[in-house]
């Protein structure tokens, strides 16, 4: 699903060049539940960033089921991601401004998808999480575990074919840090392709593989 | 989406009150200013454009060129009506002729019957005026103005004389208090943005009839601005052809040599209200000059709004950047984002066009009151609307579009790490220029609005040669039977307490009224320049406090046999010291009785300040004396007043008392000036308030954005005082370049204005010092109070925040 061939990503501070990745190459299988480790600095964020398309690398090439991404059109590439990526952050990243309900909508939206469909997709999806009494909140009526939640339904709203997490749990207590690996457990079951940056060696255990990262290189 | 965008914008204006409120509160001022300017212009721009044929309509003007330069005269000499409807058949021509301050009486059966002064609207018309002007005809017919003693009223004017116009057909009115008219016809009344008040109209044929009374003349000789002849030029005859036809016309028709030569020729209809070369018969002409200042300062205020706009928004970006980054992240492409902060604009623009309209409609009476504008007027006309229309587009576009670009364009990695700061979207050195361009503009206004203001006082302190206080002035007919009773009616108010002196004369000394001659001196060929002349007897000088520099006021006398000049008169002689004029001999006109000079008056302002003084002369002519002079003793005004009333009306009860204080009618003079000087200030003001609140706006983020460097400062042992001087440093610097934009443009600015006077105040460097401290002064105060608090705040909770 992704392949990623001898990627390179850097910054140029001053006359040194400073790299973030370095010669990365990485093949991901549908189905597979990746967990990206590493130290502070490692480069996993970078990493995910450029699976995801939010930042592009410098040098490489990158096959997203079977496509040369970075020869695609800005428009044509968007396509691809809005309809087969979801994101879920550490810091949730909700809209302060829109309630739960409308936060989870808004991506539909992005996709043009009628109204009275996106009422019940939403609704399905608050259906699952349990959460349809929260659908009025505002982020900041939520606590932390119930936010990544909403976060987390925001991202399976469109129905992706990957979902990239960044420490989906490190703002979490262990408890609630616990149900939410359990649910992607859940989502990887049903076929959904998962890669997720993590700090801790117990939330790595739930995926199939783990990729070790240090000063910007895959460590094997 | 678009109700989601829409949701999105509000919640964000009411989650971000400080923000919205100083966003739209500037937007509002600066629309509902834009609103109110726009309604004063367009007004002034409508006056007599409901003409039907206003495009076709000309008038006929008069210029005469003299070695003194050239002098321009709305009006033309009588005889020149017929001969310009002789030389111009394919024109239609229209005569008008005016007398201020006429008295209509409606005479009743018993008793002298109801007496009315028509300080304005009296007027004398050809049926052939109205093919020229259309007016609605409620009854009669403009072809009844053919003959003499036959008079036609406006429907308010007939129902102010008989109660109902349709009572007024039929009656008989007596103008003056000697013709005879009878009212024929009735018209609507015109609007009230019109030159031309309408409201007693006699046929011109009754002026012709009254031996002179109202100024008729068979000459050629004279010209009074009182008679004026306008033309219809059909659609296939243009302007320049009727000019050419006018040289000819005029060289056939004047006496033109070398040393003077008089051209007649065309103004249009639409340049009536604004040439001030020519009187019309409204209340005021504007200069075009004004009305473009006062558009100027419309836009600058919307400029200043939106440049407030652009500033908050661009600073808000660094808060808004994350939730864009995740819009981003969710799917939504740049193209998106961009209509999105531009729908957000587009709300604020129009939250704040509707509070602007109500601003606007709170504050209309007052603008109407400022601006002197007599008619209804309404903002909520098709043009407004269209205004309003344009003001949101172009208002959304202009403030909206920077900042959705800088928006829309946040790398959505870079947005979500919170790693965009000011310094990232860039643009500190746009949003600086900005605050430099609005204080620069604010300078601008605070500089133009003090000269403005020193001007006016200078006018008002300066030295008018004569003594104003105090001075009631009755406007009187001059006709036999009045001029009979008028030594009596003098003994009477001098026998009272509060009177101290009472003159008869012409004219006041200073009035906008002039009248004219060539004159012969000392039985030489005739001077080459015109003389001012004035009619009064010899209380006048007293009266007025005029002061004599030679010789002596004439004594009493029936005839004119002596005269007091002016020293200008004397210098422009080339006499050097005043005591040689005196004994001298001069005459009025070419052919008329000497006189002698008995004295030299100091020289005093005849017209408004922003005429030089003229040379003059003053004499006795009883048959001249329009006006009575009282002067009273400053003590107990109020009730001299009623007692000179009550003597009036028992020497003279047929005619009507008008009354007004001299003080009065000299600062009517610059009202205008005046008015607008109050305009300038006041929107001057309004746009000083609205670059307030940009900065303010603006330093309240940026102590937002440095609450961690105050922090670290303050760990490091800063003082208030230093935190404050960070703040204020730059800000300081802001305010000096924009002074030093403002001190070229507004001295190029405001001299150009002053040089419409001829006496005017010196533009002094105390006025760019004032300026600075004000603006200086005022962005302390925005940045002060916000700087002291972020020096205040304790590090330790700023940091912790981090």
């Amino acid at each position: 699903m992704v392949s990623l061939k001898n990627i390179f990503k850097w910054y140029n501070t001053g006359i040194n060049r400073t790299f973030i990745l370095k010669d990365i190459s990485l093949d991901v299988e549908a189905g597979e539940f990746i967990s990206i480790m590493g130290p502070s600095g490692s480069g996993k964020s970078t990493l995910l960033n450029v699976i995801g398309l939010l930042d592009e690398p410098n040098e490489g090439e990158y096959f997203f089921m079977g496509e040369n991404v970075l020869a695609l059109k800005e428009k044509k590439r968007s396509e691809i991601f809005k309809t087969h990526i979801g994101f879920v952050f550490q810091a949730y990243h909700l809209i302060d401004e829109l309630t739960v309900y409308e936060n989870i909508e808004t991506p539909l939206i992005y996709q043009n998808i009628k109204t009275s469909e996106r009422k019940s997709m939403v609704a399905d999806i608050l259906d699952r999480f349990q959460i349809v009494g929260k659908k009025d909140l505002f982020p900041s009526q939520l606590s932390g575990g119930q936010q990544q939640l909403v976060g987390i339904a925001r991202a399976l709203i469109v129905h992706p074919k990957l979902i990239l997490a960044d420490e989906p749990t490190g703002n979490l207590n262990s408890k609630q840090g616990a149900e939410i690996m359990q649910l992607f457990k859940e989502l990887n079951e049903e076929g959904v392709t998962i890669i997720q940056v993590t700090h801790s060696e117990k939330n790595a255990e739930y995926g199939s593989r783990i990729i070790h990262l240090l000063d910007g290189r895959i460590d094997n | 989406m678009i109700k989601n965008y829409f949701k999105t914008a509000w919640r964000n204006i009411s989650r971000h009150k400080a923000f919205s409120f100083l966003n739209i509160a500037g937007l509002a001022v600066g629309v509902a200013s834009c609103i109110l300017l726009f309604t004063v212009v367009k007004y002034e721009l409508s006056y007599d454009s409901f003409q039907p044929n206003y495009q076709q309509i000309y008038h006929v003007v008069s210029q005469t060129k003299s070695p003194d330069g050239i002098a321009y005269t709305s009006g033309i000499p009588f005889p020149a009506l017929d001969a310009l409807r002789l030389d111009f058949p394919q024109a239609k021509t229209g005569a008008i002729l005016s007398n201020y301050g006429s008295q209509v009486t409606v005479p009743s059966k018993n008793g002298v019957g109801k007496k009315f002064i028509e300080d304005k609207g009296f007027y004398f018309c050809d049926p052939e005026f109205f093919q020229v002007f259309h007016y609605d005809w409620l009854a009669g017919s403009p072809e009844e103005l053919k003959n003499p003693n036959v008079t036609a009223l406006t429907e308010s004017t007939a129902a102010k004389y008989f109660g109902n116009w349709k009572n007024a057909i039929g009656q008989t009115l007596l103008l003056d208090n000697a013709v005879l008219v009878k009212v024929t016809a009735i018209i609507k009344d015109p609007p009230a943005n019109t030159d031309f008040p309408l409201s007693v109209i006699n046929s011109m044929a009754t002026a012709k009839a009254s031996n002179g009374k109202y100024f008729y003349d068979s000459t050629w000789h004279s010209t009074t601005s009182n008679f004026q002849v306008f033309m219809l030029l059909p659609k296939n005859v243009s302007e320049s052809q009727v000019n050419k036809g006018l040289i000819t016309f005029s060289n056939k028709h004047y006496n033109n040599d070398k040393k003077e030569q008089k051209l007649n020729f065309l103004e249009p209809l639409s340049d009536v209200h604004f040439d001030n070369r020519f009187e019309n018969f409204g209340d005021h002409v504007t200069d075009r000059s004004s009305l473009w200042t006062l558009s100027l300062i419309a836009l600058f205020i919307l400029f200043m709004a939106c440049i407030n706009f652009i500033n908050l928004s661009t600073a808000q970006a660094v808060n808004r950047s994350k939730e864009m980054g995740i819009r981003k992240v969710l799917g939504s492409n740049r193209r998106q984002l961009f209509r999105q902060v531009i729908g957000e604009t587009f709300l604020i623009v129009c939250i704040s066009v509707i509070i602007a309209i109500g601003i606007a409609a709170l504050c209309l009476p007052y603008i109407k009151y400022i601006a002197n504008i007599e008619g209804s007027i309404s903002f909520l006309s098709g043009q407004i609307f269209l205004l309003i229309l344009a003001l949101i587009v172009v208002i959304t576009l202009l403030a909206g579009i920077y900042p959705a670009f800088i928006l829309s364009g946040f790398t959505p990695a870079l947005a979500l790490k919170n790693k965009i700061t000011s310094a990232t979207i860039g643009g500190i050195s746009l949003r600086r220029g900005l605050v430099i361009l609005q204080f620069s503009i604010s300078q601008i206004l605070i500089i133009g609005t003090i000269v403005a203001i020193s001007q006016m006082s200078f006018v008002k302190n300066s030295d008018l040669g004569f003594n104003k206080e105090a001075v009631l002035v009755i406007n009187a007919n001059a006709d036999s039977a009045m001029q009979a009773r008028q030594p009596a009616f003098k003994q009477k108010l001098l026998q009272m307490n509060g009177v101290k002196d009472v003159s008869y004369s012409s004219d006041v000394p200073s009035s906008q009224n002039n009248w004219q001659t060539n004159f012969g001196f000392d039985h030489q060929p005739n001077p080459d320049f015109p003389l001012d002349v004035k009619f009064a007897d010899e209380d006048y000088f007293k009266t007025f406090g005029l002061q004599m520099i030679a010789g002596r006021p004439f004594g009493q006398s029936d005839t004119i046999n002596e005269v007091v000049v002016n020293e200008t008169f004397a210098r422009k002689l080339n006499i050097k010291k005043p005591e040689d004029i005196v004994g001298k001999e001069m005459r009025y006109g070419g052919r008329g009785e000497w006189k002698t000079i008995v004295g030299v008056v100091k020289d005093f302002k005849i017209n408004s300040l922003k005429e030089d003084i003229k040379p003059l002369a003053i004499a006795e002519r009883k048959n001249q004396y329009f006006v009575t002079a009282v002067k009273l003793n400053s003590t107990n005004i109020l009730k001299t007043r009623e007692a000179v009333e009550s003597a009036w009306n028992e020497v003279f009860p047929e005619y009507a008392f008008t009354s007004n204080y001299f003080e009065d009618s000299i600062n009517d003079f610059y009202r205008q000036d005046n008015q607008l000087a109050l305009l300038y200030k006041i929107f001057a003001l309004i746009a000083i308030l609205i670059s307030c609140l940009g900065l303010y706006g603006l330093v309240t983020f940026m102590a937002l954005q440095r609450t961690k460097e105050i922090g670290v400062r303050k760990v490091l042992g800063a003082s208030v005082q230093n935190i404050i001087y960070l703040f204020s440093k730059e800000f300081t610097v802001l305010v000096i370049i924009g002074f030093l934009i403002a001190v070229p443009v507004s001295w190029f600015m405001m001299n150009h204005w002053l040089d419409n006077f001829v006496y005017r105040t010196n533009f002094s460097p105390w006025i760019f010092v004032l300026a600075i401290v004000i603006s200086m002064v005022i962005a302390w105060l925005a940045v002060g109070y916000k700087s002291v608090k972020a020096a205040l705040a304790n590090p330790v909770k700023s940091l912790r925040s981090e």
